[in-house]
């Protein structure tokens, strides 16, 4: 027989082999008719049901059973559905409770390949931007600072040739919407590294960073006119200075409790009495290993809570009374390393924290700890949030975490009342964590939103809430207003 | 207590050691050879544009560099010593666009003042083919890449120093030399130098690795594979991240009575953070001498990590705060030049004028922050220096290389 005239049989054959009868050649053709790249709420079911369409020699094969199974995320499919007289077959999908990307996959016996659907689980809150938004565009932005109707940003590196060396500062107009007033330039900085404003509203500090031939350390502003700070101290550091800086009261005192010098050789917590503004002075120097050193700190209740890179987390009485300590002679209470997990190559990269007090319950049990993993700045970073449970303060432990996939967290701002951690992850963009009740193990599904507020080129430093909304400064794009909604 | 008797004692030894001592020093002369030399450029470069736009001119002396070495009858003991001065000359480093490393951005920075300090001892045979094994111990180069740019024709570094060369740590390397093939793998601390005046540290010593393989089948040339694993090279106290490097290499050198070439190809990786990072560097570079007139010329496209600078903008944050960076920039660079070299009225001293030319296009891989024309005002440029470069003694060795590694042919590129 001549090849074409068999060829040709073939295909008759085939064209009247209709039905799926056990059929397992190779001939069927699987493809995707419909419900593919669709999105749904965490554990909703997508709006559209997948559908595939069974072909064999170019008609449609009724009764195929195709099998459908999810190879990542955690939604559920009926295992099998049967392709009706025109050749298709569909399912539903309810994604899993986890906010990520799912895939599921179709196939069907006697077809090459496979068919593979994407769905998006989405949280189950979203944020909607209020205001705000692509203000700043002369230098980076980095951290934020709020006091009644004003804002005030840091300004980081090199952008251009603009140095990080101004404060911006911002007008909350009735609505909460940020609109930029103008630049404060400080003088002789090459970054404003972190910026407070002190409990009773009356300072503004910002700590200050620098190479060789600049004068950083710590600046202090009076706020008597909130709309325009006035240098009134500053203390200087060695280069490259102090990294950030926590205002906060003990015992009715008001200190700065900087981080200084993070990468040199000799990087300590300093504290500062803030008592005198005009003259700021080194009350205590508390050496720490020069590993990356120390990149933050959190006070609160006479503790202090030091984020010491991969020394991990030390905490220090400085007042709170359970261990001795004092301002003037800080004694550590506890220490723990958190989990090297999270980053590139490992490594705890401790950077920043939040202790817990859950006004609802009257716990104080967690601690939530930043890991800042390496960052190439507008492209990628990397690093877990880590819980840490401080119940007993002298031996604390790390009992759960969050990983953001393809990003890294930064800085963090608590909602206590409505148990709500929010983050900024750099290229991920602001994250919003429910974290009531008991935290272990892996927190993927206590997602309850995510924005990435300038699309992407979103590279968000930190946020904070202020007057019942929250605030977000992007590195690149400047301040932004948003409203949590959903959650 | 009275020290004078012990003085007189000390006194009376020393007729015996001067006794002692010359058989020795006979020895030596007889068998032993020891070699000193010296070079330094003083050069003129025109780079337009630079950091902060504009562009800038600038006369230095550069690379002056000391070189001693003695060794010992049938070369079992090696010792060697380099000395850079640059510490001294230029302590703001070399005007060099796409420069970059421990903590100099588009300038080159000043490398230590004791560049190499070792000593080598190998034991081998010449009998069907050399065979040999060495160990040397000291400061000096680890066994990864390419030779040291200082000891190749073109004057202006390339940008790939970081990526292609590992040194300055201290070292111990075993070599091992069985006819066309050697292997060596060195330990040594990762920590580069922060400063002209500072030696490693030792504590992290053995916290880094390499291991390189060389074919040299013919001679004259010789291809090479290697591979290093360099913890924190860029935060002494060790915070940083670990670099993986590969290199790879083909070298041909042909001395002739009149004619000289010199040819090089390497490609070179450097990745961090499982990848996160990653910087890959190709150059190709070539030399050909005839009589005193030798010309050159130099290809490379490398990528560099942008880190953030301080307010001088040919200098970036050190040391480093954390394991960040601005983003990633490709240089291509096209080179050449032209070196005429003739003896001087003072004996033993050796003149080269020369000039040399570049130009080059930067660009931004990725969606980093750094911002190309931003900084520099646009993304392509151009470079020229002539100087004359003075040279006196024995030169250098190819530096990177000791003991059984050394081709028994190897010569410098100069």
């Amino acid at each position: 027989m001549r090849p074409w005239i068999g060829a040709a049989a073939v295909a008759l054959a085939a064209s009247g082999c209709g039905s799926d009868g056990g059929s397992t050649g190779p001939s069927r053709v699987l493809a995707i008719v419909g419900g593919d790249n669709q999105s749904a709420k965490v554990n909703q079911q997508l709006p559209l049901p997948l559908s595939v369409s069974v072909m064999e020699g170019g008609a449609p094969v009724t009764g195929a059973i195709v099998n459908w199974s999810v190879f990542a995320g955690s939604g559920t499919v009926t295992p099998t559905s049967t392709t009706g007289s025109d050749g298709i077959a569909s399912v539903s999908y309810t994604v899993g409770d986890v906010p990520r990307t799912e895939r599921v996959q179709a196939a069907v016996a006697g077809a090459n390949g496979l068919q593979v659907f994407t769905a998006t689980a989405l949280p189950i809150g979203s944020f909607t931007v209020l205001g705000g938004g692509n203000n700043v565009s002369d230098r980076f932005s980095s951290d934020l600072a709020f006091h009644g109707s004003y804002g005030y940003t840091g300004t980081w590196g090199l952008r251009g040739l603009n140095h990080g060396d101004a404060i911006k500062l911002w007008h909350l107009d009735a609505g909460g919407a940020p609109n930029l007033v103008r630049s404060v330039p400080v003088e002789d900085i090459e970054t404003v590294s972190d910026v407070a404003v002190s409990p009773d509203g009356s300072l503004l500090v910002i700590t200050a960073e620098g190479g060789e031939g600049s004068r950083p350390g710590l600046l202090v502003y009076s706020l008597a006119d909130p709309a325009d700070p006035v240098l009134v101290g500053r203390h200087e550091v060695a280069v490259p200075g102090l990294h950030t800086g926590t205002v906060a009261s003990v015992n009715g005192r008001t200190y700065a409790f900087t981080a200084r010098s993070p990468g040199a050789v000799d990087p300590a917590l300093q504290i500062y009495d803030l008592s005198t503004p005009q003259s700021p002075a080194v009350v205590a120097v508390v050496p720490v290993p020069p590993v990356y050193g120390i990149h933050d700190t959190f006070v609160r209740d006479g503790l202090v809570f030091a984020f010491v890179w991969n020394t991990g987390v030390q905490i220090y009485d400085v007042g709170n009374g359970m261990a001795g300590g004092s301002i003037t002679n800080p004694v550590l209470v506890g220490a723990v390393t958190t989990a090297g997990t999270g980053v590139p190559s490992g490594g705890p990269s401790a950077h920043n924290g939040w202790w817990f007090h859950n006004p609802n319950t009257g716990e104080k049990r967690y601690l939530f700890v930043g890991q800042e993993g390496p960052v190439e700045f507008g492209v990628s970073s990397s690093g877990n949030i880590h819980v840490v449970d401080v119940s007993d303060l002298a031996h604390p432990q790390e009992v759960a975490f969050f990983h953001l996939e393809g990003a890294g967290s930064h800085n963090f701002w608590m909602d206590e009342a409505n148990e709500i951690l929010y983050a900024a992850f750099y290229n991920g963009g602001v994250v919003a964590l429910d974290v009531s009740g008991t935290l272990q193990g892996d927190l993927a599904a206590r997602q309850v939103a995510r924005l990435e507020p300038a699309g992407a080129d979103t590279f968000v430093w930190g946020v904070q809430l202020h007057q019942g909304t929250l605030y977000a400064i992007d590195m690149l794009s400047g301040l932004w207003q948003l409203g949590p909604s959903g959650f | 207590m009275s020290y004078r008797p012990r003085a007189v004692g000390c006194l009376q030894l020393l007729p015996l050691l001067a006794a002692s001592a010359a058989p020795l020093s006979h020895l030596i002369a007889q068998h032993a050879r020891g070699v000193l030399g010296g070079q330094t450029v003083v050069a003129g470069t025109v780079t337009d544009p630079i950091p902060g736009m504009g562009s800038r001119a600038e006369v230095r002396l550069l690379h002056p560099v000391l070189f001693s070495g003695w060794s010992a009858a049938g070369r079992w003991l090696t010792l060697r010593g380099t000395f850079n001065l640059e510490g001294w000359v230029v302590p703001g480093g070399e005007l060099t666009l796409g420069a970059w490393g421990e903590g100099f951005i588009d300038r080159r920075h000043p490398h230590t003042y004791v560049h190499e300090l070792l000593a080598v001892a190998e034991v081998g045979t010449h009998t069907h083919g050399r065979r040999a094994l060495s160990l040397a111990v000291g400061k000096g180069f680890a066994p990864f890449g390419t030779d040291d740019p200082m000891m190749r024709p073109i004057f202006k570094y390339p940008v790939n120093h970081h990526l292609s060369q590992i040194l300055e740590r201290a070292i111990v390397v075993l070599a091992a030399r069985t006819g066309p093939v050697a292997i060596e793998a060195g330990l040594f601390n990762g920590d580069e130098p922060d400063r002209p005046g500072q030696w490693p540290a030792i504590r992290r010593f053995a916290d880094s690795w390499s291991i390189r393989s060389t074919l040299s089948p013919w001679p004259g040339f010789e291809a090479q594979v290697s591979r290093a694993s360099v913890a924190s090279p860029e935060h002494r106290p060790g915070a940083g991240l670990r670099q993986t490097k590969w290199s790879a290499s083909t070298r041909w050198v042909r001395d002739g009575r009149t004619a000289h070439g010199y040819a090089l190809a390497e490609w070179a990786r450097t990745s961090e953070a499982e990848d996160q990072f990653v910087f890959t560097s190709v150059l190709a570079e070539g030399a050909i001498r005839l009589r005193q007139h030798q010309a050159y010329a130099r290809f490379e496209r490398t990528e560099r990590p942008e880190e953030p600078r301080t307010g001088d903008l040919f200098r970036s944050m050190r040391p480093h705060l954390e394991n960040s960076i601005l983003g990633t920039t490709r240089w291509t660079i096209y080179s050449a030049g032209y070196r005429i070299t003739f003896a001087s009225p003072v004996r033993g001293l050796a003149l080269g004028p020369f000039v040399e030319g570049s130009h080059g296009t930067a660009s931004e891989r990725g969606t980093g922050f750094f911002d190309i024309e931003g900084l520099y005002g646009r993304s392509t440029f151009w470079s020229l220096s002539a100087g004359i470069r003075l040279s006196w003694g024995t030169l250098g060795h190819r530096m990177g290389r000791y003991g059984a590694a050394v081709v028994t042919d190897d010569a410098r590129s100069h």
